[in-house]
């Protein structure tokens, strides 16, 4: 029964080791493929950090394997004995650990900076502003674009347009948005771009993206934010630069409607 | 929640229904409560004496319950399904197992069919299990033999009420936690928020672009429903699809013409027979028995009368809200925003005929005279207890402040026209329909300006800019 136990808890790591195997080309892990290049980044991170765990985690469970095993087969006979330990083995779990973790921290720093570190945003996000602003809450996203020709600015001014849980953006250009709330935290997710972060009440936080490929991208909320959090869904759609400039026109004479109707001519 | 049980039951002739089965199989049973208007009539006016229904029966009779609505072909509630004809008029007594239809021209033949519910003629408010059906030919070979012969010509329902259903399980998952079961806003989320979800049994919804007279219209209620009502808990539902919009749209009607039925029902016999009325009557000394065979006496002979005016008018008003006469038109186009108008705008804003300072306040942040006063409940005559102006769900109704750029009807210029010209239903914003269109135009250039306002009244002072571009 000793030896049942062992083999049992060293068989489930091999199950477990064998998903983490085939995960990334079954799509297990990811909602497909990444659609943003930062994503991709992102997500070579991740498939990094899966690695290091993967090799930690076989590492592990081969010595814990071992003793099971070994405690399996021990006759009943021999005393067990406690010792306090071993000093080098202790320094060996502390240094290894250690350096893997500034090797995460190192490697990972541009993709970062790139990501959050405005000085690093693409010159693009720089010279054209923020594409719209993402107003954030319970249980809604609330967009606010410029008028067409216009900067966006910081606080709404007159002629700004505005939209609800759909933000369109231009395609194959990176595009940088403003990250509001309006009451509690939020979290801008977009699962296929692999982009997440915070909204924060008081601060306006850019995020950036570009997407290459035109199409319907999902937009969640990815902190819990209230009873109504699973309701907050929104769409980004990706179109090109002439038909997202006919979207703003349209969506501003459609703001500026004054209902008035022509009289029928009479002839 | 899968409506796969769903049936479609007997019902018919004088009031045409369907029945609309669902839900059972979850073991969880829901219901639509009864107004407190009606809860406050005396026992027999609740539940019938003699023969006579009481109010509750008589909704029930019309709207059914959550787990079996009715459609009450009545009213203008969009129920789905397909109407059509008997073609042939079988033998008298024969055994009919095959019917072959007629249908419209305007109406598609339906690819599948699974039941027939017929409406009227000797079958009316039978059901019949489809076993084949070829659209090509119009014929419905059944399971079971019809328990009477129908003649050529009796209509019948095809897959009736599908939107209704449908709209059910939708609204059970988007909208009930907030507004409630039955529409009265009082949902297990309504007491967090403020303002409160609407309660829709009044049939009155605030921000329509139909006139002062006229209800919602579907249109309306599918524009609040896709673009959410900013500055309130209402959400944007902008990513169902249209033929979700348009059922949950249908059932919100038909939760509100339930409600309003029954508060109107309610009110018929509320003066005489609440139970407050009958403690006066008792006291000023007429026996309980007496006030009960007044009360059967006014069933037997007064209240068919009222339920048909009161279904007619039901019937009629839902129905005219979606005509294009009903909507509010502009007869002249918005006046460019220039100094000028938005000047203009203010001094009407402040002018003694208008007053729209009254409630919104001088500077517009909702703070007018008009938000301090104690007012008095219409319904019970007594003080409320908070100050401010009251709408007719007995909240507080605080004038909207206009400095913050948050319009909860809608931000185009023709919504704000639609806010003024027929008010905001329900709440104390009245209509001004007497104001020339052009005056109106001036004040929506200045309400659209004044969140940009340095000072109050600055926009309108300020050097001229650039037209809202």
């Amino acid at each position: 029964m000793k030896k049942f136990w062992a083999l049992f808890f060293i068989f489930w790591p091999l199950v477990a080791l064998y998903v983490c195997w085939i995960a990334p080309e079954r799509n297990w892990w990811f909602p497909g493929e990444a659609k943003s290049p930062i994503g991709v980044r992102i997500e070579g991170l991740f498939y990094l950090i899966l690695a290091i765990v993967t090799v930690v985690f076989i590492g592990t469970q081969i010595a814990l394997g071992y003793v099971l095993w070994k405690g399996a087969t021990k006759s009943e006979e021999k005393r067990a004995y406690f010792s306090h330990g071993s000093h080098s083995l202790e320094l060996i779990w502390t240094i290894v650990p250690a350096f893997v973790l500034v090797f995460i921290a190192l490697y990972q720093m541009d993709v970062w900076a790139e990501y959050r570190v405005q000085s690093f945003y693409p010159e693009a996000t720089k010279e054209d502003g923020s594409a719209a602003e993402l107003m954030a809450r319970q249980f809604e996203w609330r967009i606010r674009y410029a008028a067409p020709g216009k900067q966006l600015t910081d606080e709404p001014v007159d002629g700004d347009l505005y939209w609800v849980n759909e933000v369109h953006v231009a395609t194959s250009v990176p595009v940088k948005m403003n990250l509001r709330t309006q009451d509690v935290q939020h979290a801008f997710f977009a699962p296929q771009l692999r982009l997440k972060q915070d909204a924060v009440p008081g601060l306006i936080i850019p995020v950036w993206f570009e997407i290459p490929e035109a199409g319907d991208y999902d937009l969640v909320c990815a902190e819990l934010c209230g009873w109504g959090h699973y309701k907050m869904r929104a769409k980004i759609v990706a179109e090109s630069k002439p038909s997202l400039n006919q979207y703003l026109l349209e969506l501003q004479a459609s703001q500026n409607e004054d209902g008035f109707r022509e009289p029928p001519e009479v002839n | 929640m899968s409506q796969t049980s769903s049936s479609i039951q007997i019902f018919a002739v004088a009031m045409p229904f369907f029945f609309l089965a669902g839900c059972s199989e979850s073991g969880f049973e829901s219901s639509f409560v009864y107004s407190d208007r009606t809860l406050s009539l005396m026992n027999e006016a609740q539940n019938g004496v003699g023969d006579n229904p009481g109010v509750k029966e008589l909704v029930d009779q019309r709207f059914g319950t959550p787990q079996s609505l009715k459609a009450w072909q009545k009213i203008p509630v969009d129920f789905g399904g397909t109407m059509a004809s008997l073609a042939t008029s079988p033998e008298a007594g024969s055994t009919v197992k095959e019917l072959t239809l007629s249908f419209d021209s305007s109406v598609a033949v339906p690819t599948t069919l699974s039941v027939i519910q017929f409406v009227s003629g000797d079958c009316a408010g039978e059901v019949a299990e489809v076993l084949k059906w070829s659209p090509e030919t119009a014929t419905a070979t059944l399971v079971n033999a019809l328990s009477a012969t129908p003649a050529s010509g009796d209509s019948m329902s095809l897959g009736g009420g599908e939107n209704l259903k449908a709209g059910r399980v939708l609204y059970q998952r988007h909208c009930s936690h907030c507004h409630g079961t039955s529409g009265d806003g009082n949902g297990p989320t309504a007491e967090y928020l403020y303002p409160r979800p609407r309660d829709y049994r009044h049939g009155v919804f605030k921000f329509t672009s139909t006139n002062d007279l006229s209800k919602v219209s579907r249109e309306d209620l599918s524009r609040v429903l896709r673009q959410g009502i900013p500055g309130t808990y209402m959400p944007s539902f902008l990513l169902l699809e249209d033929v979700e919009i348009h059922q949950l749209v249908e059932y919100v009607r038909f939760l509100a013409i339930r409600g309003e039925f029954e508060r109107k029902l309610a009110s018929e016999l509320s003066s005489d027979f609440s139970n407050s009325a009958v403690q006066d009557r008792v006291k000023s000394g007429e026996s309980r028995n007496e006030i009960v065979a007044s009360l059967s006496e006014f069933m037997t002979e007064d209240l068919p009368d009222s339920l048909s005016y009161i279904s007619d008018d039901l019937a009629e008003s839902w129905h005219a809200a979606n005509e294009e006469d009903a909507l509010v038109v502009p007869s002249v186009p918005r006046v460019p925003n220039t100094l000028e108008s938005r000047r203009r705008g203010r001094e009407l804003y402040l002018s003694k005929t208008l007053n729209c300072a009254d409630c919104h306040g001088i500077s517009g942040q909702g703070n007018g005279p008009q938000t301090t006063i104690y007012e008095k409940n219409p319904s019970t005559n007594e003080l409320y207890p908070e100050p401010g102006l009251h709408d007719v769900w007995d909240n507080v109704n605080q004038p909207r402040n206009l400095t913050q750029g948050i319009y909860r009807g809608g931000r185009r210029p023709i919504d704000l026209f639609c806010r003024i010209n027929a008010g905001i239903k329900g709440s104390r914003m009245p209509s001004f329909k007497n104001v020339p269109h052009e005056d109106v135009w001036h004040i929506v250039n200045y309400v659209l300006s004044i969140p940009f306002e340095v000072e109050p009244g600055a926009a309108a002072a300020a050097e001229e800019t650039e037209p809202g571009k």
